[in-house]
């Protein structure tokens, strides 16, 4: 079996997101390759054969020219797989290349069980089993669902590619995220403090948390009450509603204003003293623990 | 002696006296007419209203809300002194009248006298005491006014001028009384059937007979023109309140309490819906402005206008009125200001206390009704949200409506779809449903009627939310249609008996789902449980225990019921410690009008007030009976810090731990 | 201008799912229904601009049995102008390719100058439909958009990438673009409109009419994931409890990778 990876690079950094798809393929025993719209000063640790076009000519979004790039290497290769991330890029270009070569497409891929690929359904409380039926596959991975067990190494030799396809679509440039103001219905990570944790003063352990976990911090409603916490971190019914990939819930007992607004969360932790408050129902994971213990050494373990 | 006085004594009964005043009298009377014509014109603006059918309710109403002052007389103090003052003004009007029939009619044309002897005597000092206690409180509402004016009372030019008149005309009188008394009866005995004129008679006993009746003659013709002066001032000053107030206890909305009228959606002739304008509004709601005499009562006591929201309910009538009569051409909702009209929790404290039966409310909830229903607006996007988990999921939660039913697995209870033969229908509500801590009180009133031995049947995940939160939001179709689906359902199974636990379901199907042809009685939980315990069905073994109680709103003002559930405490062995703002004077929980759907973004938070209300009783336990309120206090009592001191619980699970 | 949008009528997230039979899809019973999340901001974004061009003709297109019609109404009500629905029961069982292939089919020959699609949907979340559409109509497409704006025959949009990232991009219409949450706020009917929208045209067009392609895939078998530690209860000493939380999180999520 022949998988074509393709990997990303931006603003002139690879990501690291492509090592799953290497991943990927070591656990299909398949052979592979690579391709990346990129920089030679930022080559990916891998051996085997890279196909490298220069994203500072193809610029770093441009589905029509990638498309272009990648089927030229594909009608060299003849992959049976090729591989993205579910990115933005990935999500982005896959379909283009699936509809080029009349391929089956399956998203988000989080597992392969008996050579059958294995997606998520219904905001993950499903799961479903794809059966290809075309000769090729364009597949993209969740990202995190596949992690090499080792750190990656090796010198990819590198095939320089080039195309001079006109694009409908131009590429205008990056925008920054917005400093200070928070959406957290975008975050993938929200630690969330509750009343249990006592007192204002204890806040920066839930934000130290947080930021451990790459992610946002947000509250209930009584602590956004009692000023603890600006009202645009609550989440709730009456505050933001959130799906993140993981929630933390800090001393949250659950109440169902609360729950209402976080409860399509994919994972849920929840932190309490109390065994059977009633985020405990809805939580994934229920630590029974003194957040102002657990929570610091959770995070210095995190960060070590 | 005879008992009696001379009407006209010193000024004269011949036509130089009667010519001028009755012209005088007829001029001011005209203005008056035409001053309130030209208002009428103006509350004509509005719909139409069915507010002058079933007389005979409203009549009987009126008299005694304007005799007897019920109304204004709720609040001791100020209350009291306008009740009183009314009483003696009123009095002299009457005495006048009695005067101006004798003189001018009966004796005039047929020489019949009545003020004479006994009747005299009581006449006398009847009018003396009324004057006397009218002058004495206005001077106390003059003080409260002018010296130690509560918050929020403003004064205008109208309140000078009022205070100014009365106090002219009852002083102007007594001097009257008092120049011709020390002419004619000072040292008689009848002069002491007239304490009050006999005190002035002493003070001007010194003068002239010739100065006297000069005094006399001069102070008469100026207490009639500033009697003129104040009919005329009538419909031009806040004294219209005389007729329009006094009116509106004939116009009142005479029940059921709070029930909103049904909007007819499938009205293709409609071009909008709600209220955008003063034309949207009734004549009665236009009146209603005309009414209101700024006693700030409803301000006082609203929990909006008490953690600095935007919202003052007089304050809001006040601008409709400013559109009504001055711009009539503007937007209700500019005029009145958006975040206002969302921070109204519909708690009625307002239109409850109103000494002018004014209602608040409903033009709140028709200016909501535009805004939703035309503009597609809420006061924020999480009721938008909660709109539309209703429409998909029945509910505002936004939870799978197949699980509606499942916290009753385990209860020995069935769905009427498996068994519709069942003594009460329990209709649940959204809250009691599915949120952990509220089904608590689904559970407890289940063991509680089996104890009884009482068969309850449920819906299941057939049930819908009541609808009451959209509707007082402003959703009329989204409420209609939930109405007209849950009626056509529990009308389906051929249900007698309807019992819920919260009241703002009770509310709703009591009143509100009349409208759609839904005649099965509802009761509310706390009166159908006190029933049985009175019955000897439902047996409690009392357990002594100190708690505070908290009148729901929709239990409360909208129902009325205030006992029962005090009731049901004290068999429980409760020892009910009242808040100082308790039965119609409860402060709301901040869940009413829909916004348990709606962030509390403005102001502090009512529902710690009200929690802090109940920390200082002292009591341990603060027992509710609504699911919304039970939510709000849960948050209440973390919010206000005192989760050691006070827990929030419902009287059904207080009731259930004695059985 | 002709505008495009197609929606999806997909089951509320919070509904109690459960396996059909055949354990290929799951039981459409107890399921509320709901327009797919993504599709209302798509359906918002192309009301706006059908009321900011003059002349304008908004049609939302939908696949799926009788009652996604249901949903087609709220589209009505929020201000497109015609419905067209390919009435197919078998719906589910479709793949992206052929949804997109009878997207396609449709609107080859109606010159629509934008076409406006949902990023996903909430059930699948194949994120392939819209590009897979525009790429068979040979129009510029462009996803996950957050920002749109367009002027004078050009189409401005900001994509989102991750960590709040965005790429400003732009095309000359035709062109499609799939919507990402947060792009706009969807509008709430009016009543005047939802009872203007039950007067609306629908029309019903067959699969028939329209599939002329092979499925690429099939749904083999579906299942709830084993709660993996569902419900877990953990308790002991602090740090015993981040070791574990932490290899937890390794194996359960994504985000420690």
């Amino acid at each position: 079996m022949k998988a074509l990876l393709v990997a990303e690079n931006r603003d002139g950094k690879l990501l690291a997101s492509s090592y799953e798809l290497v991943a990927f393929a070591q656990q299909l025993g398949a052979d592979s390759s690579m391709f990346l719209v990129g920089s030679e000063n930022a080559l990916p640790q891998y051996d085997g054969t890279l196909y490298l076009a220069d994203s500072g000519k193809h610029s770093e979004y441009n589905p029509a020219v990638h498309k272009q790039l990648l089927l030229e290497v594909i009608a060299k290769e003849q992959p049976d797989l090729v591989v993205f991330s579910h990115s933005s890029y990935g999500w982005d270009l896959a379909p283009r290349v699936a509809v080029a070569l009349g391929a089956a497409q399956v998203s988000e891929v989080v597992e392969v069980v008996e050579g059958a690929m294995v997606v998520p359904t219904c905001n993950a409380k499903l799961r479903r089993q794809i059966n290809v039926k075309t000769g090729k596959t364009v597949v993209s991975l969740q990202s995190g669902a596949f992690c090499l067990s080792e750190d990656p190494s090796g010198t990819p030799i590198v095939e320089k590619i080039d195309t001079e396809t006109a694009s409908q679509i131009v590429f205008e440039g990056y925008e920054e995220a917005e400093a200070g103001g928070v959406d957290l219905s975008k975050a993938e990570v929200i630690v969330s403090a509750g009343r249990g944790i006592g007192k204002p003063e204890n806040m920066p352990i839930i934000e130290g948390l947080a930021k451990a976990l790459k992610g946002e911090y947000g509250a209930s409603r009584p602590v956004v009450d009692s000023d603890w916490v600006d009202h645009g971190r609550q989440v709730g019914s009456t505050g933001q509603t959130v799906s993140p990939k993981l929630y933390v819930a800090c001393g949250i007992s659950g109440a169902i204003q609360h729950l209402a607004g976080m409860k399509k969360s994919e994972y849920i932790v929840a932190i309490n003293t109390d065994k059977d408050a009633p985020i405990g129902e809805i939580a994934d994971v229920l630590i029974v623990a003194d957040l102002k213990e657990f929570v610091p050494l959770m995070t210095a373990k995190l960060l070590a | 002696m005879e008992l009696t006085r001379e009407i006209y004594w010193n000024v004269g009964h011949g036509l130089t006296t009667l010519v001028p005043m009755y012209l005088l009298t007829l001029v001011a009377v005209a203005l008056l007419l035409h001053g309130f014509r030209a208002r009428v014109k103006v509350y004509r603006q509005g719909k139409t209203a069915p507010r002058t059918d079933q007389l005979a309710v409203r009549i009987p109403a009126m008299l005694k809300s304007v005799l007897l002052q019920s109304k204004v007389a709720r609040v001791k103090g100020p209350g009291l002194a306008h009740a009183l003052f009314f009483g003696g003004f009123f009095l002299l009007f009457l005495g006048t009248c009695l005067i101006v029939v004798q003189a001018d009619f009966t004796d005039l044309l047929f020489g019949v006298k009545f003020l004479k002897g006994n009747f005299y005597l009581l006449f006398s000092v009847v009018l003396d005491i009324a004057g006397l206690v009218a002058i004495v409180m206005l001077g106390g509402l003059l003080v409260r006014r002018y010296l130690v004016r509560p918050a929020g009372l403003e004064s205008g030019a109208d309140d000078l001028i009022m205070h100014g008149l009365l106090f002219a005309i009852l002083i102007s009188g007594f001097v009257i009384e008092g120049a011709r008394m020390a002419v004619t009866e000072l040292g008689t005995s009848l002069a002491l059937w007239s304490p009050v004129g006999l005190v002035f008679a002493k003070g001007l006993a010194g003068y002239s007979e010739e100065t006297l009746r000069a005094v006399h003659s001069y102070t008469w013709w100026c207490h009639l023109l500033l009697v003129m002066a104040f009919i005329v001032a009538i419909p031009f000053t806040k004294f219209k309140h005389i007729f329009t107030t006094s009116l509106n206890y004939l116009f009142a909305d005479i029940g059921p309490t709070g029930k909103l009228v049904s909007l007819d959606l499938e009205d293709e002739e409609a071009e909008s819906f709600g209220a955008s304008t003063i034309t949207d509004l009734t004549w009665k709601d236009i009146f209603d402005t005309d009414a209101c005499t700024q006693c700030k009562r409803c301000q006082d006591r609203c929990p909006a206008h008490n953690t600095e929201k935007p919202l003052s309910p007089m304050k809001l009538i006040n601008q409709l009125g400013d559109v009504a009569f001055n711009n009539p051409e503007a937007g209700l909702v500019e005029a009145c200001d958006k975040d206002a009209i969302w921070s109204c929790t519909t708690c009625r404290a307002c239109q409850d206390i109103c000494p002018a039966a004014i209602e608040h409310v409903n033009k709140i909830v028709d200016m909501r009704r535009n805004l939703v229903l035309m503009e597609g607006e809420f006061p924020g996007e999480e009721v938008m949200v909660a709109m539309e988990n209703t429409e998909v999921n029945g509910n505002p939660l936004g939870i799978g409506y197949a699980s509606r039913g499942d916290w009753a697995e385990n209860l020995g209870i069935k769905t009427l779809a498996e068994d519709p033969q069942v003594d009460i229908l329990y209709f649940v509500g959204c809250y009691a449903s599915f949120d952990k801590r509220n089904i608590k009180i689904a559970t407890a009133f289940i063991k509680l009627c089996q104890a009884a031995g009482i068969k309850v049947g449920i819906l299941g995940k057939e049930e819908k939310c009541c609808g009451e939160p959209m509707r007082k939001m402003g959703n009329e179709y989204l409420y209609q249609t939930l109405a007209a689906e849950n009626v056509e359902l529990i009308k389906g199974y051929g249900v007698k008996q309807i019992v819920t636990s919260c009241p703002h379901c009770f509310n709703t199907l009591n009143k509100d789902y009349r409208d759609f042809d839904f005649d099965i009685p509802v009761t509310n939980y706390s009166v159908y449980l006190q029933q049985l315990l009175q019955s000897g069905q439902l047996k409690l073994n009392s357990a002594e225990f100190a708690c505070t109680y908290h009148d729901s709103c929709y239990l409360g003002r909208h129902n009325d019921l205030y006992d029962a559930p005090r009731q049901l405490l004290e068999a429980a062995g409760g020892q009910i410690v009242e808040m100082n703002k308790s039965r119609s004077e409860a402060f709301c929980c901040s869940a009413g009008g829909g916004r348990i759907m709606a962030e509390e973004s403005l102001g502090s938070r009512i529902n710690v007030k009200r929690v802090e209300m109940a920390v200082a009783t002292g009591a341990p336990t603060l027992v509710s009976n609504c699911p919304f309120c039970l939510t709000m206090f849960e948050d209440g009592v973390k919010g206000a810090d005192v989760e050691d001191r006070l827990s929030a619980r419902d009287i059904s699970e207080i009731l259930v731990e004695r059985l | 201008m002709k505008i495009l949008v197609c929606i999806k009528q997909v089951p509320d997230m919070e509904s109690k799912f459960k396996i059909a039979d055949d354990a290929t899809w799951y039981d459409s019973k107890d399921l509320a229904w709901r327009m797919n999340e993504y599709d209302e901001y798509a359906v918002e974004q192309a009301v706006q601009l059908r009321t900011q061009v003059e002349d304008s003709d908004l049609t939302v297109l939908c696949i799926g049995p009788q009652r996604v019609q249901e949903t087609m109404k709220k589209a009505l009500a929020m201000g497109c102008d015609r419905g067209v629905h390919i009435d197919d029961d078998n719906s589910f069982q479709k793949d992206p390719f052929e949804i997109a292939s009878m997207i396609a089919e449709f609107a080859k020959d109606k010159s629509f100058d934008m076409i406006f699609t949902g990023m996903q949907s909430q059930d699948r979340g194949s994120a392939q439909v819209g590009l897979m559409a525009g790429e068979m109509l040979s129009l510029p497409s462009i996803s996950t958009v957050v920002d749109f704006t367009f002027e004078d025959g050009k189409v401005t949009a900001k994509r989102e990438l991750e960590g709040g990232i965005k790429a400003k991009v732009s095309c000359s219409a035709p062109a499609l673009v799939t919507c990402q949450l947060g792009l706009n706020t969807p509008r709430y009917p009016t009543l005047p409109n939802i009872m203007k929208a039950k007067r609306k045209e629908l029309l019903t067009l067959s699969v028939a009419d329209l599939l002329k392609v092979d499925s690429t895939q099939e749904t083999t078998k579906i299942y709830f994931p084993e709660k993996r530690s569902g419900g877990l209860v953990l308790e002991g000493a602090a740090g015993d409890l981040a070791d574990k939380l932490i290899q937890i999180l390794k194996e359960n999520t994504g985000v420690l990778a």
